[in-house]
C-alpha cells in the first residue's frame, strides 16, 4: 500500500528527526502534543498538530486511545511511535492495526516474542545463539531467586522480565547482597511498570563491552543486518556515547555478531528495523542481551557510515516494500561517533535537571549532525526524558571522527540547565577513550575528571567572571559599551593594556 | 578595584585601574579588547590578538557562575563584588540607606568583629569568611551604624545569606524579625 500521512506518536528529537523523514519522502505528518509541548520544535515543523492532554505522559503520549483517535481524526495511514512511550508496547501496535492503520515497527506478535526478555532468552537459545548464563524461566520471589543463584554464580545481574531502560536491574556481587539488590530492584521494576514484575537471573559478564547490531527486514524474509555499534560508554545502564565501528570488533567478530543478528530475527519473524544486543567478554566471546523492536536513539552513527535513511527505510518497510538492497551491497564508510546531550549534571553523578535553556549555540559543519528539538527559552520539564539533542560526526576514519567530535563539541553551546558536555568534552580528550579501550565500567573508572584551561583562557575567563558579576551586582544590565554605565571600561584597559603590552 | 577570582581550583587576581588604569591579571599587565554578544551571553576576548570565547552558562546572579571558554566548562566565583556593590550604593546615597551585607560565596564565618549598635567607619573590617580555602575581610562600605547582626561567629554560610545591616548613624538596632 502507498502511505500519505503519518501521525508521529512522540515528542522531542526523535519527533522531530521522524517528521524530517516524512517531509523528505513526500510524506505528511501530523504531531502531538502535551500541555508542556504546544511550543516545541515537533509541533511548529510538523503539517499538523493536535493536542493529547496534560504534561504528564501517563495522560498524554502513553494515551494509545487518544493517539489513534488524532490518527484517525486527522486522515493518517500510519503511526511512527519513535522510541521510548508506546514504541514497545505491543497492545499500542495491536490497535494501531486493529484501528486499520499500519505502525512503523515490527508487528504485536513480533514484539511480544522478543520484549519479553525470558522468552526472547529462549528464542535466541533454540536459534543456536550464545546466551549468558541464566534463568530460561521467570523468577517471581526471593527463594526462587537464591535457588538460580547457586546454579548461576556470582556475580550475577537481576533484571525485570518486561523492563527496559535500565529500572529495576540490580548487580549483586556474592550472595549476601542478593535479598536487599531483590527487595531495591522488585520495588523500582513495580514503580516503574506499575505491577510486579517477574525477573530473570543473570551471571554478570564484567568488564564487557556492549556491542549492538542495526538489521532491517522486510514482509518478504529478507533480513539485513547494517552494522554494528559499540554503546559501552554507559551510566546507570544508560548509553552515552556510541560509534561504529566497534574499536574491539574485528571482521570475525564483526560476522559472528551479524549472523547470531539475523538468526534471532529470522526466528522472531522480524519486520522493520531493530536492534540486537550483544555483550563481548574481553576474549572477543559474545552472548546474546535483547532485542529492542523499534528505532534505536543512536541510529544516525548507522545512517552516517552506511549511507541509509533508517526511518524512511521504515517507512517503506512499514508499506510492505522490498528491502532496496541485499547484505552484501551495504559498505560503511569510515566512522562515526554521537555523544548523547542530555539535561542531566555531570559534576552532580548525572542528576536530571529542570529548567530553561537560555541559549543555544548548534555546532556545524563537515560531519557534524546534529538531532535535536533546541529552542532558547525552551523549558525543559521534568516529566519527560532528559535527552536533548544528539551529536553525531563522520570521519573517515576513527581518528578523524573523533576530531571532529572534539571540534563540534567545542563550538555547541547550551546555556541555562546543566547539561553532558562536559563529559563529552572530558571523555573526548581521556587516552584510554581515544585508544578505543573501553567497557562498561569506564564512567565509573574515568569520571569525574579535571579539565585543564589554558593559562590565557583562564585570563579570558577570569576577566568576564568579573564583568559578569560586576554588572550582577549593580543590577545594571551589561552593555556592550561599558562606559556608558561604568568609568572602568573594558575600552580604557584595553588601550592601556595595549600601549602597556607594545612596550 | 581588586577582585579575587576562583576558577575551579586556581585563584587569579583581576585588578581594575590599577596601576592607572591598567587591567592586570595576578599582577601582569593584560592588553584586551573584549565583546559582548549579548544575544548569546558570549564575550569575545582578544588577548594580544589571540582569541577565546566565554560564554556564561549559568543563569543571571547565580553563583557559581558557570564559564564555558575553549570547549572546557569552569566554574567560577567573584569575591568582593557584592561588597563593593554596597559601597558604591552607600556612597552614591550619601550612606543614608539600609544597606544589607550578604556573604559573597558559601562559607565558614569565622569572627565577628563588630556588635549591634556599632558605628564602624568606612573600611572597619567587621567580619571573617572563610570560603574556598582563603579567609575574606567583609568591610563596611561607608560610615554607619551595625543595626543588624544576622549570623554568629562559627556559622556556616549559603552565598547571599545576609550577614550584617548597617543603616546610618542616627538609626536604632533592629529588633528580631526571626529566621530569614
Amino acid at each position: 500500500m502507498r502511505l500519505t500521512k503519518v501521525l508521529v506518536a512522540n515528542r522531542g528529537e526523535i519527533a522531530v528527526r521522524v517528521i524530517r523523514a516524512c517531509r523528505d519522502v513526500g510524506l505528511r505528518s501530523v504531531a502531538v502534543y502535551s500541555e508542556a509541548d504546544r511550543d516545541a520544535l515537533h509541533v511548529r515543523l510538523a503539517d499538523e498538530a493536535y493536542p493529547i492532554g496534560p504534561a504528564p505522559a501517563t495522560q498524554s503520549y502513553l494515551r494509545g486511545d487518544k493517539l489513534i483517535a488524532v490518527a484517525r481524526g486527522a486522515g493518517c495511514d500510519a503511526v511512527h511511535p519513535g522510541y521510548g512511550f508506546l514504541s514497545e508496547n505491543a497492545g499500542f501496535a495491536e490497535a494501531v492495526a486493529a484501528a486499520g492503520l499500519v505502525f512503523v515497527g515490527p508487528p504485536a506478535a513480533v514484539q511480544r516474542r522478543l520484549g519479553d526478555k525470558i522468552a526472547a532468552r529462549r528464542l535466541a537459545r533454540d536459534a543456536g545463539v550464545p546466551v549468558v548464563g541464566g534463568t530460561f524461566e521467570p523468577v517471581a520471589d526471593l527463594d526462587a531467586a537464591r535457588g538460580a543463584a547457586e546454579q548461576i554464580g556470582y556475580p550475577l545481574i537481576l533484571k525485570p522480565a518486561g523492563g527496559g531502560g535500565g529500572k529495576g536491574m540490580r548487580i549483586v556481587a556474592t550472595a549476601a547482597g542478593l535479598a536487599d539488590a531483590w527487595r531495591g530492584a522488585t520495588g523500582e521494576a513495580q514503580s516503574a511498570l506499575g505491577a510486579p514484575a517477574a525477573f530473570v537471573v543473570e551471571h554478570f559478564v564484567g568488564a564487557a563491552r556492549h556491542v549492538e547490531v542495526q538489521f532491517v527486514a522486510d514482509d518478504h524474509g529478507a533480513v539485513v543486518p547494517l552494522g554494528e555499534r559499540d554503546c559501552s560508554i554507559q551510566r546507570r545502564h544508560q548509553k552515552l556515547i556510541e560509534e561504529t565501528p566497534g574499536p574491539s570488533v574485528d571482521e570475525t567478530l564483526r560476522e559472528g555478531l551479524f549472523d547470531a543478528a539475523v538468526r534471532v530475527a529470522r526466528a522472531a519473524g522480524y519486520r522493520n528495523a531493530g536492534t540486537a544486543e550483544f555483550l563481548v567478554a574481553p576474549d572477543g566471546s559474545f552472548t546474546f542481551l535483547e532485542v529492542n523492536t523499534r528505532l534505536q536513539v543512536e541510529h544516525p552513527i548507522t545512517e552516517l557510515v552506511t549511507g541509509i535513511d533508517l526511518v524512511q527505510l521504515q517507512l517503506r518497510l512499514a508499506a510492505g516494500e522490498p528491502l532496496p538492497f541485499a547484505r552484501a551491497d551495504v559498505r560503511a564508510h569510515g566512522a562515526a561517533i554521537e555523544c548523547r546531550l542530555t539535561a542531566e549534571d555531570p559534576f552532580a553523578g548525572f542528576l536530571p535537571a529542570a529548567g530553561t535553556i537560555t541559549v543555544v549555540r548548534e555546532a556545524s559543519g563537515p560531519g557534524v549532525r546534529l538531532d535535536g528539538a533546541l529552542v532558547p527559552g525552551m523549558v525543559v520539564a521534568s516529566e519527560y526524558d532528559p535527552l536533548l539533542a544528539k551529536l553525531a560526526c563522520w570521519g573517515v576514519d576513527r581518528p578523524a571522527a573523533l576530531a571532529r567530535m572534539r571540534r563540534a563539541l567545542g563550538e555547541m553551546v547550551i546555556s541555562g540547565i546543566p547539561t553532558t558536555l562536559p563529559f563529552h568534552r572530558a571523555t573526548l580528550g581521556e587516552p584510554d577513550f581515544v585508544a578505543g579501550r573501553y567497557d562498561t565500567g569506564y564512567i565509573t573508572a574515568h569520571w569525574p575528571r579535571e579539565t585543564v584551561l589554558g593559562e590565557e583562557a583562564a585570563v579570558a575567563a577570569a576577566i568576564v567572571a568579573v564583568l559578569v558579576s560586576r554588572s550582577a551586582a549593580s543590577g545594571a544590565p551589561s552593555t556592550t559599551d561599558p562606559a556608558a554605565t561604568d568609568p572602568a571600561v573594558p575600552g580604557a584597559w584595553a588601550r592601556a593594556g595595549r600601549h602597556e603590552g607594545l612596550r | 578595584m581588586r577582585y579575587e577570582v576562583v576558577l575551579g581550583e586556581r585563584t587569579m587576581i583581576v585588578e581594575l585601574e590599577a596601576l592607572g588604569g591598567l587591567l592586570t591579571v595576578d599582577g601582569r599587565a593584560v592588553a584586551v579588547d573584549i565583546r559582548e554578544i549579548r544575544a548569546e551571553r558570549a564575550w569575545h576576548v582578544l588577548i594580544d590578538g589571540s582569541a577565546h570565547d566565554v560564554t556564561v552558562l549559568s543563569p543571571p546572579r547565580q553563583d557559581p557562575l558557570r564559564l564555558q571558554v575553549g570547549g572546557v566548562e569552569v566554574r567560577g566565583r567573584v569575591s568582593d563584588a557584592r561588597t563593593v556593590s554596597a559601597r558604591l550604593t552607600a556612597k552614591a546615597s550619601g550612606a543614608h540607606t539600609r544597606v544589607e551585607l550578604r556573604a559573597p560565596m558559601p562559607g565558614l564565618l569565622k569572627a565577628l568583629h563588630v556588635r549591634e549598635g556599632d558605628v564602624v567607619d568606612e573600611g572597619t573590617g567587621m567580619a571573617t569568611l572563610e570560603a574556598m580555602k582563603m579567609e575574606n575581610e567583609l568591610r563596611s562600605p561607608a560610615r554607619a551604624r551595625v543595626v543588624r547582626i544576622a549570623v554568629r561567629a562559627g556559622d556556616k554560610v549559603e552565598g547571599g545569606a545576609l550577614l550584617v545591616v548597617l543603616g546610618p548613624i542616627g538609626t536604632a538596632v533592629e529588633p528580631e524579625v526571626g529566621q530569614e
